[in-house]
C-alpha cells in the first residue's frame, strides 16, 4: 500500500501538467493578467476596488472593541461608510474574506509545490526589521489611505492621478529602503 | 577551481541576490558559486541575474521549499 502511494506521487512529480500549473512558478506576465481578471471580478461583485491594508485597520477596531474598547470617536472611523462596516461586523465584510483567501490561497499553492517551509529567524536584526517596518508599512497605509494595492494598483488602473502620486512616493520610498537594507543586512 | 557556499536560508528578498552578486567578484573564472535558499522568489531573481551576466547557472531542489542555485563563474 505505501509502496503505490509512493509510485503514484512520483507519477505526480513528473506529470508534465503537474510541472507547469502546480510546481514552477507562473512568469510575470501571466500572472499580472489573473491579477487583472481577478480585481475585475472583485470590483465588479463587492462594489469597491480591490485592497489589502483597509481591512487590517477594521480587525484592529473589531479586536479593539472585543476587547472592551471604542472607537467611534476616532477619526479614522467617523463617515458614516465606517461606522456601518464596523456594525456589521468582519463576517460581512468582503475585504477581510479577500485577504483571508489571499493568505489560505498562497499557503494552497507552496502546499501544492511542496515548498512549504517553516524559515528560522537567522538574527534579531531581522526581527527588529521586520516589527519596525511593519508598523511603518502600517501607518503609512492608513495616512495615505491606501496600501500598494489600494492606493497605487487600483488608483491607476481606475485612472485616478492620485495612483501616480503614490507610485512617486513608492519609488522613492523603495530606493531609500533598499539603500538601508543594504547598509544593515549585507 | 574552488567551490564556495553561500548560505542565504532565511533571507528574503533581495538580500540573497545583493549577497551573490557580492560574492562572485570576489570569485575567480572557472570557480563555482552555490547559493542557497529558501525564499522563492530569489529562485527566480538570481538564475536571472546569473544567465544575463553569461555564467552558467543550474537551480536545484534541496528539500521541500529549499534550493541551491549553482553558478560556474564561466567567464
Amino acid at each position: 500500500m505505501a509502496e503505490n502511494k509512493k509510485k503514484f506521487f512520483d507519477k505526480v512529480k513528473t506529470n508534465e501538467y503537474y510541472v507547469r500549473w502546480g510546481k514552477n512558478p507562473y512568469t510575470y506576465v501571466t500572472a499580472a493578467i489573473l491579477l487583472s481578471l481577478f480585481q475585475i471580478v472583485t470590483f465588479s461583485v463587492t462594489r469597491n476596488p480591490w485592497g489589502v491594508s483597509n481591512a487590517f485597520a477594521y480587525w484592529g477596531a473589531w479586536v479593539f472593541e472585543a476587547l472592551g474598547g471604542s472607537v467611534d470617536k476616532w477619526y479614522f472611523f467617523a463617515s458614516s461608510g465606517a461606522q456601518s462596516i464596523l456594525e456589521e461586523g468582519f463576517l460581512n465584510h468582503a475585504a477581510t474574506w479577500r485577504n483571508i483567501g489571499v493568505i489560505t490561497g498562497a499557503l494552497a499553492a507552496t502546499l501544492l509545490a511542496s515548498g512549504f517551509k517553516i524559515k528560522k529567524i537567522k538574527s534579531p536584526k531581522q526581527i527588529v526589521a521586520a516589527v519596525i517596518g511593519g508598523l511603518m508599512m502600517g501607518y503609512g497605509a492608513r495616512l495615505a489611505l491606501g496600501c500598494n494595492i489600494g492606493a497605487f494598483y487600483s488608483g491607476i488602473s481606475s485612472l485616478a492621478l492620485s495612483g501616480w502620486v503614490f507610485a512617486i512616493g513608492l519609488f522613492i520610498g523603495a530606493i531609500f529602503g533598499s539603500k538601508l537594507l543594504v547598509k544593515y543586512f549585507m | 577551481m574552488k567551490e564556495v557556499m553561500l548560505d542565504c536560508y532565511g533571507e528574503a528578498c533581495p538580500v540573497p541576490l545583493v549577497k551573490a552578486q557580492n560574492k562572485i567578484k570576489e570569485l575567480e573564472v572557472g570557480d563555482v558559486l552555490i547559493v542557497q535558499i529558501d525564499h522563492s522568489c530569489a529562485m527566480k531573481n538570481v538564475p536571472e541575474w546569473a544567465r544575463k551576466e553569461g555564467y552558467n547557472v543550474e537551480v536545484e531542489e534541496i528539500d521541500d521549499g529549499e534550493w541551491e542555485v549553482i553558478i560556474e563563474k564561466s567567464k
